[in-house]
């Protein structure tokens, strides 16, 4: 009997303890007081473990879903399936999906005034004339808020190589052949040769963001001819892979994003550089979007603290030291020299100069993820693909 | 208080529930119809939508009703027929692969491990699985990269003097990958025919002083054939699907069945997704019926008679 009791003494105890923990646990988030928003967006959009400095920062509370970085994902659920019911806000590439996604109702025309980090935009994107201005407008009226950018190049292994490279020509030399890598996407693959055999002469292609079916065929041909002749040693696929092979010396030079050159060169402890290419980049944007559902919820207050933080140089700078992303704000300098204690000052002044040399380049072409002929880039990739 | 509660007449009435419920005429009979339930909206509906849908006209994100044979036009007309003739190959290598690693694993065990440890000694090819399938492909990366444990091993006796690029990113790696995911099934479909085989065959083999080729070739072989066929269909059909295997260790681009369907979505090309899908279904029925027309693979479930 007694030992009866004693156990359902020990349980309740426990039972308590269990409740009590569980209260507390329950109370802790809340301590980032504020409104409630219900993000789904890619991981790199957070350049903290946690959502905590953001949340204090921005005064409001996030409920966070991680999102892939795959454009048909944020398509098929958000005009599809049932996000708009899901999310208040979400990320995503800017040229195209701001697009499809204003065309079919899915997120909310933007009120610029109510952020004020909105004037530390670039002119390239805030100017309605600005070469960035389509990536973040549908119809002229602007949609999203850019939140990391970048100008992507190409990596190479000077340990290996012994000297820098400036153009993407040695991407396509049969001197590297079998030790070269490119993207498993059409869109940055294409783009980046079309800018190649563009500007190097070997081929007039008008608009290198938006080919024609003509352009885009020839593009196809010269990369299959150099597949045939075993230039690549593969094509990689996500974040993972790329530093894989890059870091393990399969192969000594590869297109890709920046994040992949950083880590890539970090876990090899070898010099992989990431170069600034002469012929031109493709540049792109994230952007974060309003749904209209949420707008309509008065969640809108919430959204405008969550974009305008991403605006700021507290949160553009803390992006560039965690994943090397730029921004297409300005003010980040004058912010890491004023927080000498919280970053490698010297270190993210140099990556930002080499950004803005890669930015300056003038054969850059904006990514575009719905070109007009899309069909076209799909079928021919599936060509080179089976090369 | 420790003994069972006289419960009076509540037991008979529990039971009498019960009895109620598993009656003939009563609810539980409507149980056997779950699976079947389970099967026609899950299965045989998505299977129907497929074939509809890749007549269906695509639109910019999604599409609209129609007929049309676009999706396998862009099927046939492109690049994606060489992809997937590829992966067909590579499908009918790793096969051929599994049956010469796998089919005398599954004799051995049945003809010489005794007969209380064979169930265990298959059960061991079960551990590979417990790890993920992304996580036992990567690890082939460095196991066969240029700088990977095989070539370092080639160059170290002096079989080769630089390293051997042919082993990753190229259709030896897919081929290898695919082997490593589907071995088991061709161990354990053998087994389980081999196991039908009762042992005085083998000792027949012995007495009549039968090589093991012949015994192989005109005994056993026949005899497990279901088996065999059961997991060379199940290997093939896996194979074209798993497109983790191009992803991760085939070539510049290498494309799989399975990679032409993701990609299909990726470009939010649903009719031609769901065409690709209904060709491999149609596939995989063809072989089903040509291996039970000539081995019975109901046999596979069957006694040795």
């Amino acid at each position: 009997m007694k030992q009866m009791d004693f156990n359902r003494r020990l349980f309740l105890q426990g039972l308590a303890a269990t409740a009590g923990g569980v209260a507390a646990a329950g109370i802790a988030p809340a301590k980032a007081a504020g409104p409630t928003i219900r993000l789904w967006s890619a991981p790199i959009m957070r350049p903290f473990p946690t959502w905590e400095p953001f949340e204090q920062q921005a005064g409001i509370t996030i409920a966070w879903s991680p999102k892939s970085a795959s454009a048909d994902e944020a398509l098929s659920k958000m005009m599809v399936g049932d996000g708009k019911k899901l999310y208040d806000a979400f990320t995503d590439n800017g040229g195209g999906m701001e697009d499809a996604m204003a065309e079919n109702g899915v997120i909310a025309e933007l009120d610029t005034s109510r952020m004020k980090n909105w004037g530390l935009l670039r002119d390239e994107v805030r100017d309605p004339n600005g070469a960035a201005a389509h990536s973040i407008r549908y119809n002229d009226k602007i949609f999203a808020v850019p939140y990391i950018a970048n100008a992507d190049s190409l990596a190479y292994n000077k340990t290996v190589l012994g000297q820098d490279y400036d153009s993407w020509a040695p991407l396509f030399d049969p001197e590297f052949k079998g030790k070269v890598a490119m993207q498993n996407d059409f869109g940055p693959t294409m783009t980046v040769t079309a800018i190649y055999l563009h500007e190097s002469g070997q081929m007039n292609i008008k608009d290198r963001s938006n080919m024609t079916k003509d352009e885009v065929q020839g593009v196809a041909e010269y990369l299959i001819e150099k597949k045939k002749g075993g230039q690549f040693r593969t094509f990689w696929n996500g974040f993972q892979q790329g530093v894989d092979l890059l870091a393990s010396g399969e192969v000594v030079m590869m297109s890709c994003w920046e994040p992949i050159q950083r880590v890539a060169a970090g876990k090899a402890s070898q010099d992989i550089v990431y170069g600034t290419m002469k012929e031109g980049h493709q540049v792109w944007n994230n952007v974060v979007m309003l749904t209209k559902d949420a707008a309509k919820r008065g969640v809108d207050e919430a959204f405008y603290k969550l974009a305008d933080t991403c605006l700021s140089p507290w949160y553009t700078t803390r992006q560039l030291s965690r994943f090397g992303f730029a921004s297409l704000t300005t003010g980040m300098v004058d912010y890491l020299e004023a927080h000498p204690a919280d970053f490698n000052v010297a270190d993210l002044k140099a990556t930002l100069k080499s950004k803005e040399q890669r930015y300056a380049v003038k054969g850059n072409a904006w990514q575009n993820v719905y070109p007009k002929e899309l069909r076209a880039y799909q079928e021919w990739w599936s060509r080179v693909q089976a090369a | 208080m420790s003994g069972p509660t006289d419960s009076g007449g509540a037991a008979p009435q529990r039971r009498t529930l019960w009895q109620a419920i598993v009656d003939d005429h009563g609810p539980g009979r409507l149980v056997l119809w779950i699976p079947l339930v389970f099967m026609v909206v899950f299965f045989l509906i998505p299977l129907a939508l497929t074939l509809v849908w890749s007549v269906f006209e695509r639109t910019m994100f999604w599409m609209e009703p129609g007929f049309t044979l676009a999706a396998y036009q862009d099927f046939f007309g492109s690049g994606r027929i060489d992809s997937f003739l590829g992966s067909v190959k590579s499908a009918a290598v790793t096969v051929g692969v599994a049956f010469v690693l796998g089919f005398p694993i599954a004799v051995f065990v049945r003809r010489s491990v005794p007969a209380h440890a064979q169930h265990q000694a298959v059960l061991l090819f079960i551990l590979p699985f417990m790890i993920s399938e992304v996580i036992r492909l990567f690890a082939l990366r460095p196991v066969l990269g240029r700088n990977g444990i095989v070539n370092d091993l080639l160059m170290s006796i002096g079989v080769v003097d630089e390293p051997v690029s042919a082993l990753l990113f190229t259709p030896t790696s897919v081929v290898i990958g695919e082997v490593l995911s589907f071995l088991p099934f061709m161990v354990f479909c053998g087994f389980l025919a081999m196991e039908a085989v009762p042992d005085y065959v083998f000792e027949l083999c012995d007495d009549i002083g039968s090589g093991l080729a012949v015994t192989l070739r005109r005994v056993i072989i026949p005899l497990a054939a279901p088996g065999i066929v059961a997991a060379a269909i199940f290997i093939f059909v896996n194979s074209l699907g798993l497109f983790l295997v191009p992803d991760l260790l085939g070539g510049p681009g290498a494309a799989n069945a399975g990679t032409l369907v993701v990609n299909a979505i990726a470009a939010l090309d649903f009719p031609l997704a769901m065409a690709i899908a209904a060709i491999m279904v149609a596939m995989m029925v063809v072989l089903l019926l040509i291996g039970h027309w000539l081995f019975d693979l109901t046999k596979l479930l069957e006694p040795f008679r």
